[in-house]
Protein backbone atom coordinates (compact mmCIF):
# COMPACT_ATOMS: atom_id res chain seq x y z
CA UNK A 1 0.00 0.00 0.00
CA UNK A 2 1.20 3.65 -0.97
CA UNK A 3 1.45 6.35 1.83
CA UNK A 4 -1.31 8.33 1.78
CA UNK A 5 -0.83 12.27 2.52
CA UNK A 6 -4.47 12.68 3.96
CA UNK A 7 -3.53 10.47 6.63
CA UNK A 8 -0.16 12.51 7.44
CA UNK A 9 -2.44 15.63 7.69
CA UNK A 10 -5.14 14.26 10.24
CA UNK A 11 -3.72 11.34 12.16
CA UNK A 12 -2.01 13.51 14.92
CA UNK A 13 -4.74 15.82 15.90
CA UNK A 14 -6.84 13.23 15.59
CA UNK A 15 -5.45 10.84 17.53
CA UNK A 16 -4.51 13.91 19.77
CA UNK A 17 -8.73 14.72 19.83
CA UNK A 18 -7.41 18.44 18.70
CA UNK A 19 -10.23 18.58 15.84
CA UNK A 20 -13.16 20.41 15.60
CA UNK A 21 -16.56 18.50 15.62
CA UNK A 22 -16.15 18.96 11.45
CA UNK A 23 -12.84 17.47 10.91
CA UNK A 24 -13.23 15.02 13.15
CA UNK A 25 -16.11 14.31 10.65
CA UNK A 26 -14.12 14.57 7.73
CA UNK A 27 -11.25 12.30 9.45
CA UNK A 28 -13.55 9.24 10.69
CA UNK A 29 -15.07 9.18 7.32
CA UNK A 30 -11.93 9.01 5.59
CA UNK A 31 -10.80 6.28 7.49
CA UNK A 32 -13.91 4.45 7.01
CA UNK A 33 -12.97 4.82 3.75
CA UNK A 34 -8.93 3.83 3.83
CA UNK A 35 -7.75 0.72 4.64
CA UNK A 36 -3.84 1.75 4.60
CA UNK A 37 -4.85 4.89 7.27
CA UNK A 38 -6.91 2.66 9.30
CA UNK A 39 -4.36 0.28 9.88
CA UNK A 40 -1.60 2.97 10.46
CA UNK A 41 -4.49 4.82 12.64
CA UNK A 42 -5.01 1.43 15.12
CA UNK A 43 -0.58 1.52 14.75
CA UNK A 44 -0.30 4.66 16.20
CA UNK A 45 -3.22 4.46 19.29
CA UNK A 46 -1.22 1.49 20.48
CA UNK A 47 1.65 2.55 20.13
CA UNK A 48 0.85 6.09 21.88
CA UNK A 49 -0.94 3.90 24.52
CA UNK A 50 2.21 1.76 24.97
CA UNK A 51 5.01 4.46 25.24
CA UNK A 52 2.53 6.65 27.25
CA UNK A 53 2.18 3.52 29.96
CA UNK A 54 5.98 2.29 29.53
CA UNK A 55 7.31 5.79 30.51
CA UNK A 56 5.00 6.45 33.26
CA UNK A 57 6.53 6.64 36.59
CA UNK A 58 4.59 7.18 39.80
CA UNK A 59 5.80 9.84 42.54
CA UNK A 60 7.99 8.52 45.45
CA UNK A 61 5.71 9.00 49.00
CA UNK A 62 8.06 10.34 50.48
CA UNK A 63 8.43 13.09 47.91
CA UNK A 64 4.50 14.35 48.67
CA UNK A 65 5.90 14.26 52.56
CA UNK A 66 8.50 17.00 51.57
CA UNK A 67 6.13 19.10 49.57
CA UNK A 68 3.62 19.42 52.25
CA UNK A 69 6.35 20.45 54.40
CA UNK A 70 7.05 23.41 52.23
CA UNK A 71 3.67 24.65 53.06
CA UNK A 72 3.94 28.26 54.67
CA UNK A 73 3.06 27.16 58.40
CA UNK A 74 -0.28 28.21 60.34
CA UNK A 75 0.58 31.08 63.16
CA UNK B 1 -22.35 49.76 63.50
CA UNK B 2 -19.98 48.64 61.13
CA UNK B 3 -16.75 46.56 62.31
CA UNK B 4 -14.10 48.38 63.39
CA UNK B 5 -10.74 48.44 61.91
CA UNK B 6 -9.01 45.86 63.87
CA UNK B 7 -11.87 43.31 63.22
CA UNK B 8 -11.80 43.91 59.32
CA UNK B 9 -7.94 43.30 59.48
CA UNK B 10 -8.63 40.22 61.29
CA UNK B 11 -11.15 39.05 58.86
CA UNK B 12 -9.00 39.92 56.16
CA UNK B 13 -5.90 38.12 57.56
CA UNK B 14 -8.47 34.90 58.34
CA UNK B 15 -9.90 34.80 54.58
CA UNK B 16 -6.35 35.20 53.16
CA UNK B 17 -5.23 32.18 55.21
CA UNK B 18 -8.09 30.23 54.41
CA UNK B 19 -7.30 30.68 50.90
CA UNK B 20 -4.06 30.06 50.93
CA UNK B 21 -4.46 26.78 52.94
CA UNK B 22 -7.06 25.70 50.15
CA UNK B 23 -4.58 26.18 47.44
CA UNK B 24 -1.76 24.46 48.81
CA UNK B 25 -4.13 21.47 49.49
CA UNK B 26 -5.20 21.94 45.90
CA UNK B 27 -1.83 22.00 44.54
CA UNK B 28 -0.66 19.07 46.67
CA UNK B 29 -3.26 16.91 45.71
CA UNK B 30 -1.89 17.35 41.77
CA UNK B 31 1.43 16.54 42.70
CA UNK B 32 1.08 12.85 41.75
CA UNK B 33 0.32 14.52 37.91
CA UNK B 34 3.02 17.31 37.93
CA UNK B 35 5.35 14.24 38.85
CA UNK B 36 4.52 12.00 36.23
CA UNK B 37 5.36 14.72 33.74
CA UNK B 38 8.08 16.36 35.80
CA UNK B 39 10.30 12.89 35.61
CA UNK B 40 10.28 12.55 32.33
CA UNK B 41 11.50 16.42 31.44
CA UNK B 42 14.51 15.38 33.36
CA UNK B 43 17.24 12.34 32.82
CA UNK B 44 16.96 11.11 36.82
CA UNK B 45 14.77 10.82 39.84
CA UNK B 46 16.91 12.94 41.55
CA UNK B 47 16.42 15.88 39.75
CA UNK B 48 12.81 15.44 39.32
CA UNK B 49 12.93 15.62 42.46
CA UNK B 50 14.67 18.87 43.36
CA UNK B 51 12.42 20.33 40.42
CA UNK B 52 9.43 19.04 42.24
CA UNK B 53 10.43 20.69 45.59
CA UNK B 54 11.31 24.08 43.80
CA UNK B 55 8.21 24.18 42.17
CA UNK B 56 6.05 23.92 45.01
CA UNK B 57 8.31 26.31 46.80
CA UNK B 58 7.90 28.81 44.35
CA UNK B 59 4.14 27.77 44.01
CA UNK B 60 3.27 28.34 47.63
CA UNK B 61 5.04 31.89 47.79
CA UNK B 62 3.56 32.79 44.61
CA UNK B 63 0.27 31.75 45.29
CA UNK B 64 -1.39 35.30 44.79
CA UNK B 65 -0.68 35.03 41.15
CA UNK B 66 -2.32 31.75 40.54
CA UNK B 67 -6.04 33.21 39.33
CA UNK B 68 -8.92 30.99 41.01
CA UNK B 69 -10.86 29.14 38.06
CA UNK B 70 -7.94 28.78 35.76
CA UNK B 71 -6.04 25.50 35.35
CA UNK B 72 -3.98 24.94 38.41
CA UNK B 73 -1.95 22.06 37.07
CA UNK B 74 -0.90 23.69 33.74
CA UNK B 75 -0.15 26.78 36.29
CA UNK B 76 1.80 24.61 38.51
CA UNK B 77 3.83 23.12 34.87
CA UNK B 78 4.44 26.01 33.58
CA UNK B 79 6.79 27.42 37.04
CA UNK B 80 8.26 24.25 36.48
CA UNK B 81 9.08 24.49 32.95
CA UNK B 82 10.78 27.79 33.89
CA UNK B 83 12.05 26.60 36.29
CA UNK B 84 14.11 23.66 34.66
CA UNK B 85 14.95 26.21 31.78
CA UNK B 86 16.24 28.49 34.04
CA UNK B 87 17.99 26.18 36.26
CA UNK B 88 20.36 25.24 32.94
CA UNK B 89 19.33 21.23 33.31
CA UNK B 90 18.71 21.34 30.37
CA UNK B 91 22.34 19.54 29.41
CA UNK B 92 20.98 20.15 25.44
CA UNK B 93 21.88 17.48 22.70
CA UNK B 94 22.99 18.81 19.61
CA UNK B 95 20.23 19.79 17.32
CA UNK B 96 19.13 17.10 15.88
CA UNK B 97 19.71 17.28 11.84
CA UNK B 98 19.17 13.96 10.96
CA UNK B 99 16.35 14.18 7.64
CA UNK B 100 13.30 12.64 8.80
CA UNK B 101 11.99 11.91 5.31
CA UNK B 102 10.59 8.39 6.23
CA UNK B 103 7.70 9.97 7.28
CA UNK B 104 5.19 8.72 9.89
CA UNK B 105 5.08 5.26 9.04
CA UNK B 106 8.77 4.76 9.38
CA UNK B 107 8.77 2.52 12.72
CA UNK B 108 5.80 0.56 11.47
CA UNK B 109 7.79 -0.52 8.10
CA UNK B 110 11.01 -1.06 9.43
CA UNK B 111 8.93 -3.45 12.30
CA UNK B 112 7.14 -4.89 9.83
CA UNK B 113 10.79 -5.04 7.68
CA UNK B 114 12.37 -7.16 10.92
CA UNK B 115 8.91 -9.33 11.30
CA UNK B 116 7.30 -9.56 7.71
CA UNK B 117 5.29 -12.24 9.12
CA UNK B 118 3.86 -10.50 12.05
CA UNK B 119 2.19 -7.64 10.68
CA UNK B 120 -0.52 -7.14 12.82
CA UNK B 121 0.18 -4.18 14.76
CA UNK B 122 -0.34 -5.91 18.27
CA UNK B 123 2.16 -7.68 17.44
CA UNK B 124 4.55 -5.27 16.44
CA UNK B 125 4.66 -3.45 19.27
CA UNK B 126 5.30 -6.75 21.46
CA UNK B 127 8.70 -6.57 20.73
CA UNK B 128 8.98 -3.46 22.24
CA UNK B 129 10.43 -3.18 25.74
CA UNK B 130 9.80 -0.81 28.17
CA UNK B 131 13.20 -0.05 28.28
CA UNK B 132 13.10 0.55 24.86
CA UNK B 133 10.39 2.98 25.32
CA UNK B 134 12.38 4.85 28.12
CA UNK B 135 15.98 5.05 26.19
CA UNK B 136 14.20 6.13 23.26
CA UNK B 137 12.17 8.76 24.73
CA UNK B 138 14.91 10.17 26.67
CA UNK B 139 16.84 10.29 23.28
CA UNK B 140 14.11 13.14 21.61
CA UNK B 141 15.92 16.66 22.15
CA UNK B 142 14.37 18.63 24.59
CA UNK B 143 12.33 21.25 23.00
CA UNK B 144 10.46 18.33 20.83
CA UNK B 145 10.37 15.81 23.97
CA UNK B 146 8.94 18.00 26.58
CA UNK B 147 5.62 19.05 24.28
CA UNK B 148 5.33 15.20 23.54
CA UNK B 149 5.50 14.70 27.33
CA UNK B 150 2.83 17.21 28.06
CA UNK B 151 0.47 16.21 25.40
CA UNK B 152 1.02 12.16 25.55
CA UNK B 153 1.71 12.20 29.48
CA UNK B 154 0.19 15.23 31.01
CA UNK B 155 -2.93 15.33 28.70
CA UNK B 156 -2.99 18.40 27.99
CA UNK B 157 -4.34 20.09 24.62
CA UNK B 158 -2.50 22.07 22.25
CA UNK B 159 -3.42 25.42 23.52
CA UNK B 160 -2.25 24.43 27.26
CA UNK B 161 0.92 23.27 26.03
CA UNK B 162 1.36 26.20 23.96
CA UNK B 163 0.67 28.73 27.32
CA UNK B 164 2.90 26.17 29.39
CA UNK B 165 5.74 26.88 27.17
CA UNK B 166 5.18 29.80 25.93
CA UNK B 167 5.24 29.10 22.11
CA UNK B 168 2.91 29.24 19.70
CA UNK B 169 0.15 26.85 19.11
CA UNK B 170 2.13 25.59 15.41
CA UNK B 171 5.14 25.67 17.46
CA UNK B 172 3.62 23.17 19.68
CA UNK B 173 2.04 20.83 16.67
CA UNK B 174 4.97 21.13 14.28
CA UNK B 175 7.36 20.01 17.54
CA UNK B 176 4.85 17.15 18.48
CA UNK B 177 5.36 16.02 14.99
CA UNK B 178 9.07 16.27 14.52
CA UNK B 179 9.06 14.95 17.96
CA UNK B 180 6.94 11.94 17.73
CA UNK B 181 8.93 11.16 14.33
CA UNK B 182 12.24 10.97 16.27
CA UNK B 183 10.84 9.22 18.97
CA UNK B 184 9.55 6.26 16.29
CA UNK B 185 13.08 6.31 14.91
CA UNK B 186 14.96 5.77 18.02
CA UNK B 187 12.20 3.18 18.85
CA UNK B 188 12.84 1.49 15.46
CA UNK B 189 16.37 1.50 16.09
CA UNK B 190 15.80 -0.62 19.49
CA UNK B 191 13.21 -2.89 17.97
CA UNK B 192 15.46 -3.71 15.07
CA UNK B 193 18.48 -4.54 17.30
CA UNK B 194 16.38 -6.69 19.32
CA UNK B 195 15.28 -7.80 16.31
CA UNK B 196 18.20 -8.70 14.96
CA UNK B 197 19.66 -10.47 18.44
CA UNK B 198 16.70 -12.85 18.41
CA UNK B 199 17.40 -13.55 15.28
CA UNK B 200 20.76 -13.84 15.70
CA UNK B 201 19.99 -16.62 18.47
CA UNK B 202 17.14 -18.67 17.11
CA UNK B 203 19.39 -18.95 13.54
CA UNK B 204 21.43 -21.32 11.11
Amino acid sequence: MDPCEKCEELLQPFLDRDLNEEERAVAEEHLNLCAYCRKRYRFEADLRRFVRQAVTEEMPPDLKVKLSELRTPLL
Amino acid sequence: MGETAPETEARRLAEDARDRVRFEEEALDLADQVYRVARRMVSSREEAEDLMQETYARAFRSWRSFQPGTNLRAWLLRILTNLNIDRGRRVQRAPDTQPLEEGDYFLYNRLEEVNPSGTDEERVIERLSQDDAVTALSAVPHDFRDVIVLVDIGDFSYNEAAQILDIPVGTVMSRLHRGRRILKRELAEHAVADGASADGGSGA
